[in-house]
């Protein structure tokens, strides 16, 4: 079952009441429950037909321009009475009249009043043509004004603050759709009304500019907004396009359709599509305004091979030539395990497919793997344990179901805001939501329980959770007794455990634990999220079984508004996992490792498959310092700023006899290889990608790839020929067809049966998606409890009392990972800097006041960061991210990671800390 | 009108109230400083734009009011009797210019020279007084005739409040079904304008679920020429305070809010008062009189608006929030105050409850006339030879409140106007065809609203009153729905450009002006105001033809 209704206010999903009707304009139609009047005559005579002025299609009604008004009656002659239908319920069996002289009366009078305060400039005004006004002006057949001059707020001044959003609001018609949407769809309430009357005007923050106020830049408003009182630099609303091109972002695991307006092969502006079922008309400041990398100058657009040091551009048939002779030449010497190969999650399906395809099938090794391994890893491997499925058991609407929320190790406002968003409407109505996170994220401030544990105890906190279920006797009986395996076990391990040793550990009162548990435990559905908090450290397996555990030991699965659900955290992370690009599992997760399934594959690529185990990322690293691993292929992937242990990455691939790395940037890591491929970015190239609630979804080349460059997917086939072997030119949907041959739960799965909105896997060989995995059984029988106990990182076992401090890692919301394509639009004008999130005690202790450089360093070496001094944090615990690659975070991050996946542990170092003099100071970069 | 907003709201419930804070944060020096406003904003999770757009919307919080020392009743009574020009010039000899605001209606209407010096009123000739009222050392004056005819249902007198109160103790034992059946059969209709049949109300919200549910007594009496719920609050607050307890105790309500206006600092003074002595003697708080019912009532003074008088407005505006008219459905029974289960009713009408429950539903059904049971106050203004709050049956002929309560006019009038501002406006020709109920206003083309009188003396001219209650609305217009907004201050513009040169206005603009307002507007502010302006057009037409196309 797959939906593509959208839902919100008063498009709620309905039932047909089939015997009730109501007659418009004198014919009878079936009426639904709580239908407005004007859902009701819409859905039967289309959106257009009643003019609207302050209806949205995400918004609840509010009732202000009353320009769609109409008439009712309770008998056939009775005495009609006018009402706003946007918020009237219709009245089964009422008379409906929708334009008489009455009504378009008091819709020309009503539309002359507001252009009374409106300045007529529509020739010269950006959304000529485009304008709600206008087009509900010409409509009602204004063809004066007879009102003489009177007061008016023509002479308003334009806000040309900010780096994306504007305002002109001489042009406001006070329907008040940004202030709604600011606080319905984002919850940011940075936009309000204030005065009253006719001096009613819209005011950001306190009456400040758009640069100056709290905006998140998602640009809701400006897509709500019916005139150009509130738009953006790209007049995004209003551009003439020759084409709009729906698409999927490119930046998170959330997946938001994206509707791209071009012009002349340029890209002018991108909208988010009301009828997305991932998004609903909305998106982020990433996915809406961070296009304008795609044809930066900064953009790879030749082929290079670094010769004595330098590198000299090259023809893609000297490249290819190049790569296939060394690969050939290294493959001879040392075998097919001196190659390995890192896949990128912000690639197609396709294109991943084809990476680890490449490497199974023409290089004859598993050492293929993806980024996934540094960020989720541990959740497909832990639920694989638990449920059988490595993937979020529910889907996003679930949150129109559930009861409670529990978000652990995740800040989805800054880095998966459209669910950011949503999770957050959920919190600011009280509803019960408990955030796990060492810091005080946005979520937290709203939400019920703030469980702020120390980074790195996870496990010691869920424990404490599982105990505390158990000894209320909050246990879902019938669904262990049923469901699950392995509980008697678990449930004396837990009993064991010392709950104030515990409470010592994660720092949290036990008491709040304990409410936060009865909470989770007593919520009719419970939905559970979790992102890289949980993932990126030393015990990120277990701490996702024992996710799993808590949603089986309260019956949290396999129903609406339940579930355990992982925020993915690249748009395809999902994906590539989904694809093969790990060495234990092939395309569909299916072992590499078994005979059977060995030979499985064996035929379906034509060429024996190697069966011997292959090398995780780290384990490629450790390969290349004891010189079995010769070479290596990064599709996408910025390893020397992303991975961890920067000095170690760098001097392993400076170890290699040949990097090839494919591009859109010169990344640090393309600094470090022998050539590099010049790539298309997502505008530039189609397939699938598949979000963090599994569901496919097409992306579409908007404009022809930038000069010199090619698809990824198409210089996987371009090599894969070059060595021999005969694979079809890229198509994506022939290479869906491919994967959906493979691949059991894309069985059903065809490019052109995707449409806009795609389908969730598994899809059945009929079509069929799933939005709820496990609802009769899981995947592997029966769910299985697994207990693990708290065990220190090394990290601080090793090196707290040298370095007493603990670093965590976080995103913030205006960049996207290394920030390679983020900093190369106005985002970097909006957020300028990495920054040390730092408790107010411990800056007093060192000296340290806002915006001095700190001088942050680990076992592995220092790092100078400007300090923001918040209680965000709590005292011995700082925080910051790594988008600026002046930074080099990752110069002190460890190797140490996750014991079952090898996820890295990026989220605790050890550090001590010292005001700096600044002399590792550096300028930020700007676009 | 946001959700979000009314649960942020509601997190603090009503022991640390955004509004008051707003309001406690303004009487520093007239509005609220910034660095307050930036704390606010972080203690409640609201947006800065949430708390400037409710400091901007109010008379007393917004920036302008800042440094004002003393406010002028610029009420339709104060203005029809004149009095306030000399009173400014008064007050001139005191205070400087910007020193000086101006409030609307301080329920001085009877005697007028109304003013408002650090939250006291004063009226009549208390301006003779200034230095002392300055220095503190003299109150006001003022008075006012009370009577009834009749059946006293709102002014008897309660002597001793005690005993006044064990009839809660009977309510607590007969449950809430029973005296919720009394209150349907009085078919007690709500006092402040609409008319909404009570009992309806309460059982809609007593049925609907919800752990906390609240009574919210309507006290901003907004309303030019009205002052009988100031009358109640100051001087029968018993009545109104059990009639909220055993309203609660009928729909299950925890709390009882009273948003009284901040034009009447006595009554916020009278009701505080009144509610330590319920207090004291052991009738509010939790599980009274072990009947398992609690209750506490919270006062919450407004900050000058007149829209606050609808009810979805004030619930917003006890939300801190900005108090626009809400949409309905959902109604305040099913999501009112924080969005959760309200009755919200007006002083007179909660204030009628004891006597329904003392004497029984029928009782109180048995006086008035057809649908409209019971009994009505009326605020008589200084036109009157006797001016003050008169008690009547419901149906006494409109003649008689006039000539036998009123004592007649003190000089010659054309017309009153009946109701407040979106009342009609009654020519002396018609008041043989009115008897004071709903039905008989609303046959003849007018409305007995609160059934405040305020007289339009023979010389005012007629275009003048328009201009005033076309200002009046344009002022107090929330600026929500776009009829309202636009056409309130469109209209005043025609009048006065009408007025002040030989500019003509068509026949055909105003009536469509008149017809968007009416049929267009979201509440009764819009709604309403084209009523008075048909009265006058239809009976003073004379006098207003010149100023439009013939």
């Amino acid at each position: 079952m797959n939906t593509s209704t959208y839902t919100n206010g008063h498009h709620v999903a309905v039932q047909d009441v089939e015997t009730k009707t109501a007659y418009i304009n004198g014919v009878a139609y079936s009426v639904q429950e709580n239908e407005t009047i004007l859902s009701f005559v819409r859905r039967h005579f289309g959106n257009d037909y009643v003019p609207t002025l302050c209806d949205a299609p995400n918004l609840d009604p509010y009732g202000a321009c009353r320009v769609c008004s109409v008439e009712v009656a309770l008998t056939a002659n009775g005495s009609r009475r006018v009402q706003a239908s946007c918020h009237t319920p219709v009245i089964p069996d009422s008379y409906i009249f929708t334009d008489t002289d009455r009504i378009e009366r008091l819709r020309k009078n009503i539309v002359e009043l507001v252009l009374t305060d409106h300045p007529l400039d529509c020739l010269t005004c950006e959304v000529n043509n485009n304008c709600e006004l206008q087009t509900v002006a010409a409509r009602v057949g204004i063809r004066k004004v007879r009102y003489p001059e009177g007061k008016n707020h023509l002479d308003r001044q334009k806000d040309l603050s900010h780096a994306y959003m504007t305002s002109d609001f001489s042009k406001c018609i006070n329907c008040s759709r940004c202030v709604r949407a600011c606080d319905e769809v984002q919850g940011q309430l940075v936009l309000s009304m204030a005065g009253r009357g006719f001096d009613a005007h819209i005011i950001k923050g306190l009456d400040q500019t758009f640069a100056d106020s709290d905006c998140v830049s998602c640009g809701a408003c400006a897509q709500a907004c019916p005139t150009s009182a509130i738009s953006d630099i790209f007049e995004s609303k209003s551009v003439v396009a020759d084409k709009k091109v729906r698409t999927v972002c490119t930046y998170c695991g959330v997946g938001c359709n994206l509707e791209v307006a071009v012009v002349n092969n340029n890209i002018k502006s991108i909208q988010a599509p009301y009828d997305a079922a991932v998004n609903q008309g909305h998106t982020c400041l990433k996915g809406r305004y961070a296009f304008s990398f795609y044809n930066h100058p900064d953009r790879l657009r030749t082929p290079l091979i670094k010769r004595n040091g330098e590198f000299q551009p090259a023809t893609w048939d000297e490249a290819y030539d190049y790569i296939a002779e060394k690969f050939t030449q290294i493959k001879q010497e040392y075998g097919p395990d001196s190659i390995s190969g890192i896949s990128s999650a912000r690639c197609t399906n396709e294109e991943n497919y084809l990476m680890q395809k490449f490497f199974r099938a023409v290089i004859g090794t598993n050492n293929i793997d993806s980024c996934a391994r540094v960020c989720h890893s541990p959740t497909a491997l832990g639920m694989q344990r638990s449920f059988g499925t490595g993937a979020a058991t529910n889907s996003i609407i679930d949150l129109k179901y559930t009861d409670c929320i529990m978000v652990i190790g995740a800040n989805p406002t800054d880095a998966h805001p459209v669910t950011g968003a949503k999770l957050k409407q959920f919190a600011m109505k009280g509803k019960p939501s408990i955030v796990i996170d060492p810091r005080r994220t946005e979520l937290a401030r709203y939400a019920t329980y703030h469980l702020q544990l120390k980074p790195g105890t996870n496990v010691a906190l869920l424990n404490m959770m599982l105990y505390y279920i158990i000894t209320e006797g909050l246990e879902d009986k019938a669904f262990i007794q049923n469901r699950t395996e392995g509980y008697d076990g678990f449930k004396e391990q837990i009993l064991n455990l010392n709950i104030d040793e515990l409470e010592h550990i994660t720092g949290v009162d036990k008491h709040l634990v304990r409410s936060a548990a009865i909470t989770y435990a007593s919520a009719p559905n419970a939905m559970s999220f979790h992102g890289l908090g949980v993932t990126e450290h030393s015990q990120g397996t277990f701490t996702v079984m024992l996710i799993a555990d808590l949603a089986m030991i309260t019956g949290n699965i396999g129903r609406r508004g339940v579930g355990v659900n992982p925020l993915r955290g690249q748009n395809n992370v999902q994906g590539a996992a989904d694809m093969g690009c790990q060495p234990h599992q092939g395309a569909g997760y299916l072992d590499a490792y078994n005979p059977e399934i060995n030979k499985m594959y064996s035929e379906f690529y034509g060429v024996p498959i190697p069966i011997g185990k292959g090398l995780k990322i780290p384990e490629m690293y450790d390969a290349a310092f004891a010189g079995k691993l010769k070479a290596i292929w990064l599709m996408g992937e910025d390893v020397a700023q992303t991975d961890p242990n920067t000095q170690l990455v760098v001097s392993a691939l400076n170890k290699l006899e040949l990097v090839v790395v494919q591009e859109i940037f010169m990344t640090e890591t393309c600094k470090l290889a022998d050539v590099v491929l010049p790539a298309a970015s997502f505008l530039e190239k189609s397939g699938t990608f598949t979000n963090g609630e599994r569901r496919i979804q097409r992306v579409q080349k908007v404009v022809e790839p930038i000069e010199g460059t090619k698809p990824d997917g198409q210089i996987m086939v371009d090599i894969m020929n070059r060595m021999g072997f005969a694979q079809p030119e890229y198509h994506p949907d022939t290479v869906l067809q491919e994967v959906s041959r493979i691949v059991p739960f894309f069985a059903g799965v065809k490019w052109n049966e995707l449409g806009n909105n795609g389908k969730q896997w598994p899809v059945a060989p009929n079509g069929n998606g799933t939005e709820i995995l496990h609802t009769e059984t899981f995947k592997r029988g029966l769910g299985k409890f697994h207990f693990a106990p708290y065990k220190e990182t090394e990290e601080t076992k090793q090196h707290a009392d040298k370095y007493p401090y603990i670093i965590t890692t976080n995103r913030e919301l205006e960049h996207y990972n290394s920030g390679t394509m983020t900093r190369r639009t106005n985002n970097v004008k909006i957020l300028t800097e990495d920054v040390l999130l730092i408790n107010p005690e411990d800056a007093a202790r060192h000296f340290i006041e806002e915006g001095d450089m700190v001088c942050v360093e680990s076992p592995r070496g220092k790092v100078d960061i400007k300090a923001r001094i918040t209680t965000e944090v709590k005292p011995g615990i700082m925080s910051t991210t790594f988008h600026f690659p002046e930074l080099m975070i990752n110069n002190i991050t460890s190797s140490q990671h996750d014991s079952e996946a090898l996820c890295p542990e990026y989220k605790v170092v050890a550090a001590n800390i010292r005001k700096s003099k600044g002399k590792f100071k550096t300028q930020p970069q700007t676009v | 009108m946001s959700k979000n907003l009314s649960y942020l709201s509601g997190r603090q419930g009503l022991e640390k109230n955004l509004f008051e804070e707003l309001g406690t944060a303004a009487a520093v020096s007239g509005t609220p400083e910034r660095d307050v406003m930036e704390q606010l904003h972080s203690d409640f999770l609201v947006g800065k734009a949430n708390i400037q757009g409710t400091v901007s919307f109010y008379d007393f919080l917004k920036p302008e009011n800042k440094n004002k020392k003393v406010y002028v009743c610029n009420g339709s009574a104060c203005e029809m009797a004149g009095t306030q020009g000399k009173l400014k010039e008064q007050l001139l000899t005191t205070f400087q210019p910007d020193e000086i605001g101006e409030m609307c209606c301080l329920g001085r209407c009877h005697e007028n020279s109304a003013f408002n010096i650090d939250k006291k009123n004063y009226s009549g000739g208390d301006i003779e007084h200034l230095a002392e009222i300055v220095q503190d050392t003299v109150t006001t004056r003022e008075q006012y005739h009370v009577e009834c005819k009749g059946t006293a249902v709102l002014t008897a007198p309660i002597t001793n409040v005690a005993e006044y109160y064990l009839l809660f103790s009977d309510v607590l034992q007969q449950g809430a079904d029973t005296t919720l059946a009394e209150i349907k059969k009085s078919n007690v209709r709500g006092r402040g304008g609409a008319g909404f049949p009570m009992g309806f109300k309460l059982e809609s919200c007593k049925n609907t679920p919800g752990d906390v549910k609240y009574v919210v007594c309507n006290a901003d009496e907004g309303d030019p020429g009205a002052y009988s719920d100031r009358y109640i609050m100051e001087q029968r607050p018993h009545a109104l305070l059990l009639g909220m307890m055993i309203t609660g105790y009928v729909i299950d309500a925890r709390y009882g809010v009273l948003y009284i206006r901040a034009e009447y600092p006595e009554s916020i003074e009278s009701v505080q008062a009144a509610i330590n002595e319920v207090k004291a003697l052991g009738l509010l708080g939790e599980n009274i009189c072990d009947s398992g019912f609690s209750f506490d009532f919270k006062i919450i003074g407004a900050q000058g608006a007149y829209i606050c008088g609808e009810e979805t407005a004030l619930l917003s505006s006890i939300e801190g929030q900005r108090p626009e008219v809400r949409v309905r459905p959902p109604y305040p029974t099913q999501e009112g105050l924080f969005n959760r289960p309200t009755v919200v009713n007006n002083v007179e009408t909660l204030a009628c409850v004891p006597f329904i429950i003392k004497f029984g539903g029928d009782a109180y059904a048995t006086l008035g006339s057809g649908k409209s049971t019971g009994t009505k106050l009326l605020s008589l203004d200084s036109y009157f030879n006797r001016p003050g709050i008169y008690e009547v049956e419901m149906g006494t002929p409109l003649r008689t409140a006039i000539d036998e309560l009123g004592q007649g006019f003190r000089q010659p009038i054309k017309a009153i106007h009946i109701g407040g501002p979106l009342g009609g406006l009654v020519p002396v020709s018609k008041i043989d065809a009115l008897t004071i109920d709903f039905e008989s206003f609303s046959q003849n083309g007018f409305l007995l609203g609160h059934a405040s009188f305020v007289c339009i003396p023979e010389q005012y001219p007629i275009i003048d009153y328009i201009e005033h209650l076309f200002r009046f609305t344009a002022h107090e217009s929330c600026g929500k729905c776009f009829p309202c907004r636009l056409g309130s201050t469109r209209g005043y513009e025609l009048i006065e450009k009408a007025k002040g040169s030989d500019y003509k206005i068509e026949r055909t603009l105003m009536n469509d002006l008149l017809e968007t307002l009416e049929v267009g507007s979201l509440c009764a502010l819009g709604g309403g105001l084209p009523l008075p302006v048909k009265n006058a057009l239809q009976y003073f037409n004379d006098e207003l033809s010149p100023y439009f196309t013939s």
